[in-house]
């Protein structure tokens, strides 16, 4: 099933000429015209990736963001800012903070574009904050785990390396993607890192079975009574 | 001549906006023969002189709009594009490349020290006189004086946050 995406630009030939880019990608694209039109289109179907225009008449990308936050919902998808340049360390600061997921300067190659799409959509944020497995529950907004009764004592990574294999129990996860989705926002060298947080795990949990090693691939999350 | 609020623009403003007028002018011609001939525009040279005027806007805005470019080399492209993107989140206009190619004018390289020794003689002096940032996972006083020999504006050893690489590029640009 390719991935649903919704570009979101007010100018309609930039909109049906990005959208047809990522057409011819494989992408399934909707079109939205305004602010308001992307939050109507998020809410009948939400997108797996939104291409969101930093700046249309009816609001800005922030404020699409913050809309897309609040009600409830929190932005379970990735989204990608089209823009021009930006003042270095203003309205990027504010990106982070509403949860932009990338940036790509308008004219950017199709390679590029298509690459950062493609970035994006690895990195999709797991779909519930709070996980139960048996007697193990894990809280990643509130950065706790409990098995029974017992919390965990997990430092931030360790923690989310658990909640990401836990979410998808019986699946070998890779240890590239553990780098990225865990470590991602840090820069290389994480040779042993994987390795030292799948051994704090195991050491908080402080019972066999939960994680497996795949050798040469990754770990997986194996349920426990 | 002086502007209605009395600064002048940077001389490297000026020649950007000059030559990015002067690439569109030729663009505009390209096409303007093109339809009096009734033949097909000449696709190739159009696309280069569109890519050359988005390459001058990119110069104008970095002069204009204090925009800062940072090309991030790793032979380990994912986290180098991750690193990248980590950087675009903050405010940098940033790319990621396994192999180091030229810098652009202004642009700030951060550059994985283990790429070194499959660099050609003119791409080591490229890299000398575009003063990278040099990362390393190596801290032995060899790494350190092959960074020193790179004209390096940084050394900074692995792992490396986000914070500390954006603060060395701050320093890179400070120094000019």
């Amino acid at each position: 099933m390719p991935a649903k995406l919704l570009v979101v630009d007010d100018e309609p030939r930039t909109a049906e000429l990005t959208a047809e880019l990522l057409r011819r990608a494989g992408y399934l694209v909707d079109i939205a015209a305004s602010g308001a039109a992307a939050l109507a289109s998020v809410r009948s179907s939400s997108p797996d990736l939104m291409l969101l225009d930093y700046e249309m008449p009816d609001m800005e990308a922030p404020e699409v963001l913050d809309s897309l936050r609040s009600g409830g919902d929190r932005i379970a998808f990735p989204v990608i800012i089209l823009t021009g340049a930006r003042h270095a360390a203003g309205d990027q600061v504010l990106g982070i903070e509403r949860g932009a997921t990338d940036y790509i300067v308008k004219g950017t190659d199709r390679q590029v574009l298509l690459a950062r799409v493609r970035g994006a959509l690895r990195d999709r944020a797991p779909e519930t904050r709070i996980i139960s497995s048996g007697r193990l529950r894990i809280d990643l907004a509130g950065g706790q785990a409990w098995l029974g009764a017992r919390a965990l004592k997990l430092e931030r990574r360790p923690l989310q390396m658990l909640q990401l294999l836990a979410a998808r129990p019986g699946e070998v996860v890779g240890r590239e993607e553990l780098l990225e989705r865990v470590w991602g926002t840090n820069y290389a060298g994480f040779e042993h890192s994987v390795e030292q947080a799948a051994h704090q795990i195991r050491r908080a949990l402080a019972e066999p079975g939960w994680i497996e090693t795949v050798r040469g691939l990754g770990y997986r999350f194996v349920a426990q009574p | 001549m002086d502007s209605g609020t009395g600064s002048s623009p940077s001389p490297e403003l000026a020649a950007a906006l000059h030559r990015l007028r002067s690439t569109l002018a030729r663009l505009k011609a390209e096409l303007e023969l093109a339809r009096e001939e009734g033949a097909a525009p000449p696709v190739e040279r159009i696309r280069g002189d569109v890519d050359e005027a988005l390459e001058l806007l990119r110069a104008v805005e970095r002069s204009a709009l204090g925009l800062v470019t940072v090309l991030v080399v790793d032979d380990d492209v994912r986290l180098a594009e991750l690193t990248a993107r980590g950087l675009r989140r903050m405010g940098y206009d940033s790319d990621s490349a396994d192999r180091f190619r030229e810098a652009r004018p202004g642009e700030v390289v951060v550059f994985d020290l283990g790429l070194y020794s499959g660099l050609d003689e003119s791409a080591r002096s490229a890299l000398r006189s575009a003063r990278p940032i040099v990362v390393t996972g190596a801290t032995d006083a060899a790494s350190r004086a092959l960074a020193k020999s790179l004209n390096a504006s940084d050394y900074l050893v692995k792992p490396i946050e986000l914070e500390e690489l954006a603060a060395a590029i701050s320093r890179r640009i400070a120094e000019g």
